[in-house]
C-alpha cells in the first residue's frame, strides 16, 4: 500500500495549479479514489497538485436561478448546506449518500466526477439536473453539459490541462420534486445501481421528467424513453411502473462479484420506480 | 470471464480479414501499443501501455493470430504481464460479409492476476469493451 | 448502561468494570509493532506470485540489489535450508507438503512469497520489490474443492495428483440401524463458504539479532508467542533459550494470528544474516491473499428421525478447502467440526467422513469458531429441515431431542463428554422475550398481507477452552505466576497471550478477590517470552477457562503462604485471610498484606518449613473441555422487490458459565455476533476458476460495519462448568456459533411461501431474489 514517490505541490492560487497540469502535473482533490489508486499502483503520477488550498474552487452560491458549486466543494459542505437543501434537494441527498462519513469530509464532486467511477453517486442526479459542468485551463475555459462530459468507463471529456472549475444546477421550484434512491454494495458503499428523479407537475401532469441512471451500465446515462413515456401523464403509479420498465432500455450492463446483470435489470427498474414514486410524492 | 460483443466494419469481408492481421494496422489501432515485433509466424512481442483514465500500468507480452480460417474466421491471444498484474485476452473474431461492410462478432475469455483481479474485478467487462470499441473504432477510421 | 463504583470490600468477580486495558488503545498511546522503531532498522518487501500455480524458471534480483538504499535481496535458494512452516496437527495418513518459507522452484497460491528484499526504508523496499524480475511459467490451477476432487484435476502438489490430503474418519453407535429404523431421511448439501479473518491490524514482525550474545528477539502480532518461540527456533536452527518472542498489542486475531507464517522466521533469517533488525508491515492486501483464511466447508449431510420428530442418527460427508499448505492447524480444523455434529441433541448415532482436500488458494485454518460454527451451521440447518418436513415447530422438535438437564455429564456419539448444561433454559428465555406465541400470530399476519417475515432459532453447543493435552495439537494446559512484591504490589504473568480479549482486568478481578488486594495493585503480564513462563496462547476461548484456572491455583497457593506468614507474625494459630489482611480470630489484631508481604522477603523469620518470598507459578492441565451452549432468535423480513434481508430483531440468550465481568461478556457476544452476521450475509472470500481471489480489497468483500448491525438483546443463563473451580465455560466464540443459523433459518423460514428448504451463505439480496421471483431452489 505504498505508492510510488511523487512531487506535491499546494498552490494557493488557481493560476498557479492550472500552469502546473499544464506541465503535466496531476490534480489532487479529495483524494479519495486517487490516493487508493496510488497506494495500489495503478496510477503513479510524477506530480501532484494539490487544489485544497485555493479558496477559489469552494464554494455554493446562487446566482440566475442557479446554484454555482465549486469543485473542491466537499459532499458534507453539499449534503448539510441549507442552500442546496433548499434550493436543489436532489443533490444534497445524492451528496449525503456518498460513501461514509470520513469519505463525505474529503471527497469533492469536482473529484468525484471528473473520476467518473460508473458505480459513483453524483452521476446520476447531475444527468437528471442537466447539470452544465465548467471546465478550465491554462488557455481558458469553457461550459459543457454532463452529458456530453461522460464518455466511457472513467472516461471524460477534460481534455489535457483541464480541471472542473465548478458544477451548475438549476434551482428547483416547489413544482418539482426529485429523489436519489440506490442499492448499496455493502463493501465499498457504492452503486449496484442508483437512480435519480426529478418530476414536474403542473396541471396535475409530468411536464418534465428527467432520470439519471448510475451503476448499471459503463457509464451513467439519461433514460430518456423512460422521461418520454412519463411526460404527459398524471405520473400516477402505473404510469411511474410502465416508465421504470424501460428505464434502462438500450442500455447493456455487465456482471460482477456483486450482481449478475440480470439482476441488475431487474433492480434498476425497482430502484426507477421507487425514486420517481418519491419524487413525485415531494412535489409540493 | 466471458465476454463478447460485436462491431460492424465499413470494409468488405475479405479486406477486413486482412486488416486484422496487420501488425501495422493492429499497432496503430490496439490502444495504448508502445511497439509490436514479429518473433514468428503469427506471433509479436508487444509492449503497451494500458491506460484507463489516470489507471494504468505497462505490460509486456504477446499477440497470436491462430486457427486461422480466411476469411471467415481466427483467434486473436494478447497477454502481456506488468507490475499491477497480467491479463490474457482471447477471443474468437468472427467476420460475416455484409456488402460493403462485414459485421465483426467476437466470443472470447478475459484474465487477470495480481492487483488488477483484485480490485478491479467489477470493471474487466465494462473496460475489456471499451478497449475493443476504441480498437475497432480506430480501425474503421483508418480504413478509409 | 453505567458502571457501578465498587467499594474495597465489595467482590469483583461478576461485576461490570471497564477494561483496565482500554485507556492505551483508545488514546493511541499503545506500542503495536509497527510502532517499533530501532536504530539501523531495515524494512522488508516482500515479492510474491501473481499466479496460482506457476513454475519458477529464474529469478533477476540484479536490478532490485542495485537500487540505491537496498542491503540486500534473498530468493529461495538462500532460505532452503530454513525449517519449513509447522503443521502442529497430525492425522493419520496425513499428506504434509514440504513448506518453506520462500518458494523454490514452483508457487502454489496467488501470494505465495518468492522473494524478500531488504532495504533502508519501506519505501525504497516497495520500489526496489517492483524491479525483482521473475520470469513465471503459469501452470493450470483449481481453487474449487470439489473440482479439486475431480479425476483430470490439475494437480496442486504434483506428488499427490488426486489433491487429497487425507481422509478422516470416525463415527460412533450404529448408523445403519438408525437409517434403516428412520420413518424418514432428510438430506442436504450444505457450504461453509471461505471468510477472511480481517483482523484491524495486519500482521506485522520486526526482528532483532543481537549477534554479540547470539540473541534473537522477535516482535510479532501474535496470539501465541511461545509456541511461536519454540517452532521458529527449530526453523532457524538455534537454541531455543535464545530466542525471545515479544508480543505487542494485537489489533485482532480471531485466529488468524494463532499461527506460525512463514515471515516470522523468514524475519529471523534476515535478521541474523544483516545482523540488523528488519521490520516486515503486512499490506492489507497481503493480508487478504495471504494470511489464512477460514471456514471452506461444503458439507452433504443426511439426518434420520421418526416422524415424532425423535433424530436417531447422522451421516456427514465433509470436504474440507484445505487450500495448497497446512498451516498450524488446517487438517485438525474440520475434525472439530466432526466432533460438535451432534450438537444439543442425545442422538448415539453417527458416521462422518472428512476429505481434506488441496486447492491452489492460501491455507484454511482456525477462524472463530474453528470448525464448531461450521457445525453448528450444518446441524441446525438439518434440524429444521426436518421440521419442516415433519410440518413441526422447531422449537418442538428441538425440545425433543435436547440432552436433558439431569444426564450430565454426557457421553456424546463422537466420544465428547458434554460437562454440564441446561439447553431448554436459555431456549425458553429467548422464546419468552421474543413473546413465542404473538410472534407467530403476526408472522401469520404478515404472510396475509403478503410481507415475507421469518422467525429463526439455533441452539446451540460448542466445544471450547482447548483442552486435554492429548486431544489438542497445540497443548491444551496453561499456566500462571502469581508475583507479589516485598511492598505486596501484585504480578500476575499469565501464558495466554491476551488481544482484546479482557484479561488484564478479569484477571485482576478474580486476583483481587482471592488476595483481598485493590485491583489497581494488581498488574497482568503477558506476551513476552522473556518475562512470562511458557504459556500456550489464545484461542478456543480457553483464555479465562484455562488461564484463569491456572491463575486461580497460583492464588491458592500464595493464600497458603500468606497465612503461614500471618499467622507467625501475630504470633497465632486461628487466624483468617480476608479483605487483605490476616486477622487473629480470637484477639481481632490484624497485619496487613503489605506488611506480610515485606516480611516473607525480608526473611528476618520464617514460618516452619517455609521458604522466603511470595511467588507461585501453576501450570494446570485441564481434565476436559468445556461446553457452552445458548440459543439464538432472529427475526427477518425481507423486501420482496430487491431480495435485501433485514434483521428486525436479534435476541441471544448464552451460557458461558460464570460470569467473571458483564461488559466483557457481552463485547464478546457483540463480537462474535457480528462476524457471525458477517458470515451469514455479506462476506465471501472468492477466488475465480484461476485461482485469483476477486473479493481482494475491502471494497469488495463487505465486513460488517457499525451501521449495518442490528441491536443485539444479548441475555444469559449460567450453568456453571464442573471442569474447572471457576466454573467458567468461555465466550470468546459463542456468537459466532449460535448466529449463521438461526440467521439463515429466519430466511429461510420468510421464503417458506416458495418453498424453499435450504439457502446457502452469503444470503445476497440476488439469492433470494431469484427465489421470489424466478423460482430458484437456492
Amino acid at each position: 500500500m505504498i505508492p510510488q514517490s511523487f512531487e506535491y505541490a499546494a498552490p494557493a492560487d488557481l493560476k498557479d495549479a492550472l500552469n502546473q497540469i499544464a506541465a503535466g502535473a496531476k490534480p489532487l482533490a479529495g483524494g479519495m479514489s486517487l490516493i487508493p489508486m496510488m497506494k495500489l499502483r495503478l496510477a503513479a503520477p510524477e506530480t501532484l497538485v494539490d487544489l485544497g488550498r485555493i479558496p477559489s474552487l469552494n464554494y455554493i452560491h446562487e446566482e440566475g436561478g442557479k446554484l454555482h458549486i465549486g469543485a473542491m466543494t466537499t459532499h458534507f459542505q453539499i449534503e448539510s448546506s441549507p442552500l442546496v437543501r433548499s434550493r436543489c434537494p436532489l443533490l444534497a441527498e445524492a451528496a449525503g449518500n456518498i460513501g461514509d462519513v470520513q469519505v463525505r469530509n474529503m471527497g469533492t464532486i469536482g473529484g468525484s466526477t471528473a473520476h467518473a467511477d460508473p458505480s459513483a453517486d453524483y452521476p446520476a442526479s447531475l444527468m437528471a439536473l442537466e447539470a452544465q459542468i465548467t471546465l478550465v485551463s491554462a488557455k481558458g475555459s469553457r461550459v459543457i453539459g454532463v452529458e456530453d462530459f461522460f464518455v466511457d468507463t472513467f472516461t471524460t471529456a477534460l481534455e489535457d490541462g483541464e480541471i472542473i472549475q465548478d458544477i451548475v444546477v438549476p434551482v428547483e421550484d416547489s413544482s418539482v420534486g426529485a429523489s436519489y434512491q440506490k442499492m448499496v454494495q455493502p463493501a465499498s458503499g457504492f452503486a449496484i445501481v442508483g437512480v435519480a428523479a426529478r418530476l414536474r407537475i403542473s396541471g396535475g401532469k409530468a411536464s418534465l421528467a428527467r432520470i439519471g441512471v448510475t451503476g448499471f451500465g459503463p457509464k451513467a446515462f439519461r433514460a430518456k424513453k423512460a422521461e418520454s413515456l412519463l411526460e404527459g401523464t398524471a405520473a400516477s403509479p402505473s404510469d411511474i411502473e410502465k416508465a421504470a420498465a424501460a428505464v434502462a432500455d438500450g442500455v447493456e450492463s455487465s456482471s460482477d462479484l456483486h450482481a449478475s446483470a440480470g439482476y441488475r435489470g431487474h433492480m434498476v427498474k425497482v430502484y426507477a420506480a421507487r425514486a420517481l414514486t418519491i419524487a413525485f410524492s415531494r412535489v409540493s | 470471464m466471458k465476454i463478447n460483443g460485436s462491431y460492424v466494419l465499413p470494409v468488405p469481408q475479405e479486406r477486413a480479414y486482412t486488416l486484422l492481421q496487420d501488425p501495422e494496422i493492429l499497432q496503430q489501432c490496439m490502444p495504448g501499443i508502445d511497439s509490436l515485433t514479429r518473433v514468428g509466424q503469427d506471433e509479436y512481442d508487444m509492449n503497451m501501455k494500458l491506460s484507463i483514465a489516470s489507471m494504468g500500468g505497462l505490460f509486456a507480452g504477446k499477440v497470436r493470430i491462430t486457427d486461422q480460417n480466411p476469411p471467415a474466421n481466427f483467434r486473436l491471444i494478447v497477454e502481456g504481464t506488468g507490475k499491477i498484474g497480467f491479463m490474457k485476452g482471447e477471443g474468437l473474431m468472427k467476420l460475416d460479409p455484409n456488402g460493403e461492410t462485414t459485421a465483426v462478432t467476437y466470443e472470447g475469455d478475459v484474465q487477470v492476476g495480481g492487483t488488477i483481479a483484485a480490485v478491479g474485478q467489477r470493471l474487466i467487462d465494462s473496460t475489456s469493451k471499451m478497449l475493443i470499441k476504441k480498437f475497432f473504432d480506430k480501425l474503421a477510421t483508418i480504413s478509409h | 448502561m453505567a458502571t457501578p463504583t465498587i467499594t474495597k470490600t465489595d467482590k469483583l468477580v461478576g461485576k461490570r468494570i471497564r477494561r483496565r486495558e482500554d485507556p492505551r488503545f483508545i488514546t493511541g498511546t499503545a506500542t503495536y509493532v509497527d510502532d517499533i522503531q530501532m536504530p539501523g532498522m531495515q524494512h522488508a518487501c516482500i515479492v510474491r506470485s501473481p499466479y496460482a500455480a506457476a513454475r519458477i524458471k529464474g529469478i533477476n534480483t540484479k536490478p532490485a540489489l542495485e537500487t540505491p538504499g537496498v542491503m540486500a535481496v534473498f530468493t529461495g535458494v538462500d532460505v532452503k535450508d530454513v525449517g519449513p512452516v509447522p503443521c502442529g496437527a497430525s492425522l493419520p495418513g496425513l499428506r504434509v507438503p514440504h513448506h518453506y518459507i520462500l518458494a523454490q522452484d514452483r508457487v502454489y497460491f496467488v501470494g505465495h512469497p518468492v522473494a524478500v528484499v531488504v532495504a533502508s526504508d519501506r519505501y525504497i523496499a516497495r520500489d526496489a520489490a517492483d524491479r525483482v524480475e521473475v520470469d513465471w511459467d503459469p501452470l493450470p490451477a483449481v481453487a474449487d474443492p470439489e473440482k479439486a476432487l475431480e479425476p483430470g484435476a490439475p494437480a496442486v502438489h504434483p506428488e499427490w495428483p488426486d489433491n487429497t490430503a487425507f481422509t478422516f474418519h470416525q463415527d460412533g453407535g450404529d448408523v445403519a440401524k438408525a437409517f434403516a429404523e428412520a420413518d424418514v431421511v432428510v438430506k442436504q448439501r450444505i457450504t461453509s463458504q471461505r471468510l477472511i479473518p480481517t483482523a484491524m491490524e495486519t500482521r506485522g514482525v520486526v526482528a532483532d539479532w543481537r549477534s554479540g550474545d547470539k540473541a534473537l528477539t522477535i516482535y510479532s502480532s501474535t496470539q501465541v508467542p511461545h509456541l511461536m518461540r519454540t517452532l521458529v527456533a527449530q526453523m532457524l536452527g538455534h537454541p531455543e533459550n535464545r530466542v525471545r518472542v515479544s508480543t505487542p498489542a494485537v489489533g485482532g486475531g480471531f485466529g488468524s494470528k494463532l499461527n506460525v507464517y512463514a515471515e516470522e522466521a523468514l524475519m529471523g533469517f534476515i535478521a541474523m544474516k544483516i545482523d540488523k533488525p528488519v521490520k516486515w508491515i503486512e499490506s492489507r492486501r497481503e493480508n487478504f491473499l495471504c494470511t489464512i483464511h477460514g471456514r471452506g466447508h461444503v458439507d452433504y449431510l443426511e439426518l434420520a428421525a421418526k416422524k415424532d420428530g425423535t433424530i436417531l442418527g447422522l451421516k456427514l460427508k465433509l470436504i474440507q478447502d484445505l487450500g495448497a499448505y497446512h498451516q498450524l492447524l488446517t487438517p485438525a480444523i474440520p475434525t472439530l467440526s466432526v466432533l460438535m455434529m451432534p450438537g444439543v441433541y442425545k442422538f448415539a448415532n453417527i458416521s462422518a467422513d472428512v476429505i481434506g482436500v488441496f486447492t491452489n488458494c492460501v491455507p484454511t485454518d482456525a477462524y472463530r469458531g474453528a470448525g464448531r460454527p461450521e457445525a453448528t451451521h450444518a446441524i441446525e440447518r438439518m434440524v429444521d429441515i426436518l421440521a419442516l418436513e415433519l410440518n413441526m415447530d422447531p422449537t418442538e422438535i428441538r425440545l425433543k431431542n435436547f440432552v436433558g438437564p439431569d444426564e450430565f455429564p454426557y457421553a456424546t456419539a463422537t466420544g465428547l463428554s458434554y460437562d454440564s448444561g441446561d439447553y431448554a433454559k436459555p431456549l425458553h428465555k429467548a422464546l419468552e422475550i421474543v413473546d413465542y406465541k404473538k410472534l407467530l400470530a403476526s408472522q401469520q399476519e404478515a404472510r396475509s398481507q403478503g410481507r415475507l417475515m421469518g422467525i429463526g432459532i439455533s441452539t446451540y453447543g460448542e466445544i471450547c477452552a482447548m483442552g486435554p493435552s492429548p486431544a489438542t495439537p497445540a497443548g491444551g494446559w496453561e499456566s500462571a505466576t502469581v508475583q507479589i512484591d516485598p511492598s505486596g504490589k501484585v504480578t500476575i504473568m499469565t501464558g495466554i497471550s491476551i488481544h482484546g480479549q479482557g484479561e488484564e482486568t478479569t484477571f485482576a478481578q478474580i486476583a483481587a478477590d482471592e488476595l483481598g488486594v485493590d485491583i489497581d495493585d494488581i498488574l497482568v503480564l503477558h506476551g513476552d517470552t522473556a518475562i512470562v513462563q511458557y504459556g500456550i496462547g489464545t484461542f478456543g476461548s480457553r483464555g479465562t477457562a484455562i488461564g484463569g484456572t491456572a491463575l486461580y491455583f497460583a492464588l491458592q497457593e500464595l493464600k497458603t503462604k500468606i497465612k503461614k506468614f500471618g499467622a507467625m507474625l501475630l504470633k497465632s494459630d486461628d487466624i483468617s485471610f480476608a479483605n487483605g489482611e490476616c486477622v487473629d480470630n480470637k484477639t481481632g489484631k490484624t497485619v496487613s498484606f503489605a506488611k506480610i508481604a515485606g516480611a516473607s522477603y525480608r526473611a528476618l523469620k520464617l514460618p516452619p518449613d517455609t521458604d522466603p518470598g511470595l511467588v507461585a507459578t501453576h501450570f494446570w492441565e485441564p481434565p476436559n473441555f468445556t461446553f457452552p451452549f445458548g440459543a439464538h432468535i432472529v427475526i427477518t423480513e425481507i423486501d420482496r422487490e430487491t431480495g435485501a434481508v433485514e434483521i428486525k430483531r436479534y435476541v441471544a440468550v448464552d451460557d458461558c458459565g460464570k460470569i467473571i465481568n458483564p461488559l466483557i461478556v457481552d463485547g464478546q457476544v457483540h463480537g462474535g455476533v457480528a462476524q457471525g452476521l458477517g458470515q451469514a450475509l455479506y462476506e465471501h472470500g472468492v477466488y475465480d476458476e484461476t485461482g485469483q481471489l476477486v473479493s481482494g480489497e475491502l471494497m469488495d468483500y463487505a465486513i460488517p460495519k457499525a451501521s449495518m448491525m442490528p441491536w443485539i438483546e444479548s441475555s444469559h443463563t449460567e450453568t456453571p462448568s464442573p471442569v474447572n473451580p471457576l466454573g467458567v465455560k468461555g465466550v470468546g466464540e459463542a456468537g459466532t456459533i449460535g448466529c449463521s443459523p438461526a440467521v439463515v433459518n429466519s430466511v429461510v423460514n420468510a421464503l417458506k411461501p416458495f418453498g424453499v428448504r435450504h439457502i446457502d451463505m452469503p444470503l445476497t439480496s440476488e439469492k433470494i431474489w431469484k427465489i421470489i421471483h424466478e423460482g430458484a431452489q437456492a
